[in-house]
C-alpha cells in the first residue's frame, strides 16, 4: 500500500482511519466480484460520506450508449440524488466524501471528481489504459485552478486481487472494459 | 406524440434555419481554422552539434562522401544532407558533415578537433579536406514546413511533406464551401450557448454533425446550473446517445438541447458495430464555442470523436491549452482539433460570461 501525497491547499485534517479503508474497500471488493458472477465489468466502486454511502456506482456504457457512464459518474451522480433528498448543501458533503474504487479513475472520472471537490480517493490497482491518477496522465495534483480542487490518492489497495478479477473477466470477452495491469511499484 | 417524434422534427428543423442565417450574419473570411498539433509538431525544430568539414577540392566529394559515410554513417540523421554547396564568396565550395560532436572520438575541446584526429588517413584520405568546425544541424526529421524552414536556415535537411498540415498550419485546409459549413454548425452552437445562458447555463455550445451526410446529430448548451458535470460536451455525447436509443440525462427543461434520430441509411450500416461497441461518435465532428476542459476532452475519447472544432481557447483547456488530450500517445484513440472556428462570435460568448459572473 502507498500513500501519494498530492500537496493540496486543502488541510489535512480530513482523512478516514486504516480501519475505515479495509471496511469501504472489502464492499468495493464485493460488489466488483458481484459485478463479475454477473458478467459485468468487475469494478467496484463507493462514495462514503460520514460513515455511508451516498453513491454506488457500476459501469453503464452498454445500457445507456453512452461511453461516459463510467461507475464513478453513476456514484457521482447518486451522490448529487442524495444531497438533494436529504435537502443537504452537496458542495459541503462532497468535501468530506471518499471515493473508494477497485480501479484507479480514468481521467474524465478524475477530472469529474477535482470538479465536484471530492478530497480523496483510495483505489486498487491501476489502469495503464486510461488512469488519470497518475498511470496515464495525473489529473489529482495538476495546476488546474479552473477545475475544482485537487485531490489526494491511496494507490495500489489489494491491487493483485483487482488485477485478477479483471483478467479474468477478459477471458469471457468484452471489449467495453478499462484494461489495467499491474506494475511493480 | 411521444417526446422522439418532437424532437425528430425539431432536429430536422435546425437546418435549413440556420442556413436562412448563412449570407446576414458574418462572413467566413473574418476567422480561420488552425490545427492543434502535437507538442512534437509544433514546438521549434531541436538542433544539435556536429562537426563539419570543407571540402577544398570538388573532384575529391563523391569519395571523400563514401568513406565518410562508411566511417560515420550518422544512423539518426538520415534527414540531414551530407554535404551543402556554400555560396560564392566561400573560399571552398562545400562542405561535408563528418560526425556528432557528442561522437567524436577524444575530443576535450574545439581546439582539439582536427582531420587527424577525426578521420584515421586508412580509412579516409584526406586530399581535398580543409579544417574541421563546429556547426548545428536538426537533431529530428522536420514533421511541418515551418520546422522544415528551420531547419534548413542550419543545415540542408530532407522533408517528407504532408500538404494537409501545411495547409492547415496556414489556415487554407477548409474551402469557401466547407467554412460556409463549418460556420453553419458553429452558428447553431452559439444559439445553444445563448439559450442556454437564458436558462442560467454558462454560456457554452456544443454541436455534433456527421459530416458524410452533412447532418446535425446533437445540439447542446451547459446545464451545469442544474448539475455540476452537465458540461455541454457531456450534454452533446448524451445527446447522441439519445438518438440512438440510450441516453442517461433528462433534458425536458431544455428545448433548445435537441437530437435527431439516425436515418434509415446509416442504421444499417453501423448498427452492427455499435451493438457490440458504444463508441456512437465515431466520424462525428463536435463544434463546441470554447476549448473542452479534461473531463469533456477524455469523454470525446472514449466516445471516439472524429473531430472536434472549437472556437476560443479556455484556460484549463485539455486540447490545446494545458493539454493535448488528442494527441496523447498511451490513449487509444486520437483525433484531429482546429481552433478559431468563428472565434469573434464565441469569444464574445466568454465576454457574456465574464459579465454574467460580475453580477
Ligand atoms: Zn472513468
Ligand atoms: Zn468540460
Amino acid at each position: 500500500l502507498c500513500r501519494l501525497d498530492m500537496g493540496t491547499e486543502r488541510e489535512q485534517s480530513f482523512h478516514p482511519s486504516d480501519e475505515e479503508i479495509q471496511r469501504w474497500m472489502a464492499s468495493a471488493f464485493d460488489m466488483a466480484k458481484d459485478a463479475l458472477e454477473n458478467g459485468e465489468v468487475p469494478v467496484g466502486c463507493l462514495l462514503v460520506y460520514n460513515n455511508q454511502v451516498v453513491g454506488k456506482g457500476r459501469n453503464d456504457v452498454n445500457e445507456t450508449k453512452n461511453a461516459t457512464r463510467h461507475a464513478e459518474m453513476l456514484a457521482l451522480d447518486q451522490l448529487l440524488d442524495w444531497c438533494r433528498h436529504s435537502n443537504v448543501d452537496a458542495g459541503s458533503v462532497c468535501e468530506r466524501t471518499v471515493l473508494y474504487v477497485t480501479v484507479e479513475p480514468c481521467i474524465m472520472c478524475a477530472a469529474a471528481l477535482r470538479l465536484l471537490h471530492i478530497p480523496l480517493v483510495v483505489f486498487g490497482c491501476r489502469n495503464e489504459r486510461f488512469g488519470g491518477c497518475g498511470s496515464v496522465m495525473d489529473v489529482t495534483s495538476a495546476q488546474l485552478p479552473h477545475t475544482g480542487t485537487a485531490f489526494q490518492c491511496v494507490a495500489g489497495y489489494r491491487a493483485e486481487e483487482a488485477v485478477e478479477m479483471l483478467k479474468t473477466f477478459y477471458k469471457q470477452e468484452n471489449p467495453n472494459a478499462p484494461k489495467p495491469r499491474t506494475r511493480k511499484d | 406524440m411521444s417526446l422522439h417524434n418532437v424532437k425528430k422534427e425539431a432536429a430536422e428543423d435546425m437546418e435549413p434555419q440556420s442556413k436562412r442565417r448563412r449570407s446576414s450574419e458574418c462572413d467566413s473570411d473574418s476567422w480561420a481554422a488552425y490545427p492543434v498539433l502535437s507538442d512534437e509538431q509544433s514546438q521549434e525544430a531541436e538542433l544539435i552539434e556536429a562537426i563539419a568539414v570543407p571540402i577544398t577540392n570538388k573532384k575529391e566529394t563523391s569519395r571523400l562522401v563514401r568513406e565518410l559515410s562508411s566511417l560515420y554513417p550518422l544512423p539518426g540523421l538520415q534527414h540531414i544532407k551530407r554535404v551543402r554547396a556554400c555560396k560564392p564568396d566561400s573560399p571552398h565550395p562545400l562542405e561535408a558533415v563528418v560526425c556528432l560532436v557528442s561522437d567524436a572520438p577524444h575530443i576535450d575541446s574545439e581546439e582539439a578537433i582536427s582531420v587527424d584526429s577525426l578521420l584515421p588517413s586508412d580509412r579516409v584520405r584526406h586530399d581535398g579536406l580543409g579544417e574541421p568546425f563546429v556547426v548545428k544541424v536538426p537533431a529530428c526529421p522536420p514533421l511541418t514546413r515551418p520546422q522544415f524552414e528551420l531547419a534548413s536556415k542550419h543545415w540542408p535537411t530532407s522533408f517528407h511533406e504532408d500538404k494537409q498540415v501545411t495547409f492547415a498550419l496556414r489556415g487554407e485546409l477548409f474551402s469557401p464551401p466547407q467554412k460556409a459549413r463549418m460556420q453553419e454548425y458553429m452558428l447553431s452552437a452559439v444559439a445553444a450557448a445563448r439559450a442556454g445562458k437564458e436558462s442560467g447555463m454558462e454560456a457554452i455550445g456544443a454541436v455534433v454533425v456527421d459530416p458524410k451526410l452533412e447532418k446535425v446529430i446533437a445540439v447542446a448548451h451547459d446545464c451545469r446550473g442544474d448539475h455540476p458535470l452537465y458540461h455541454a460536451v457531456m450534454v452533446s455525447i448524451d445527446l447522441v446517445a439519445k438518438g440512438q436509443g440510450g441516453g442517461a440525462y433528462s433534458f425536458d427543461k431544455y428545448p433548445a438541447c435537441q437530437f435527431a434520430l439516425p436515418t434509415s441509411n446509416s442504421t444499417t450500416e453501423t448498427s452492427q458495430n455499435e451493438a457490440v461497441q458504444p463508441y456512437i461518435c465515431t466520424g462525428y465532428d463536435l463544434y463546441v464555442t470554447r476549448e473542452p476542459c479534461v473531463m469533456c476532452a477524455m469523454a470525446l475519447v472514449h466516445s471516439r470523436i472524429g473531430r472536434v472544432f472549437y472556437g476560443t481557447s479556455s484556460a484549463d483547456g485539455a486540447l490545446g491549452t494545458k493539454y493535448k488530450i488528442h494527441t496523447q500517445k498511451d490513449l487509444n484513440h486520437r483525433f484531429e482539433v482546429f481552433r478559431g472556428v468563428l472565434s469573434k462570435q464565441c469569444e464574445h460568448l466568454n465576454g457574456l460570461e465574464y459579465i454574467r459572473k460580475l453580477k
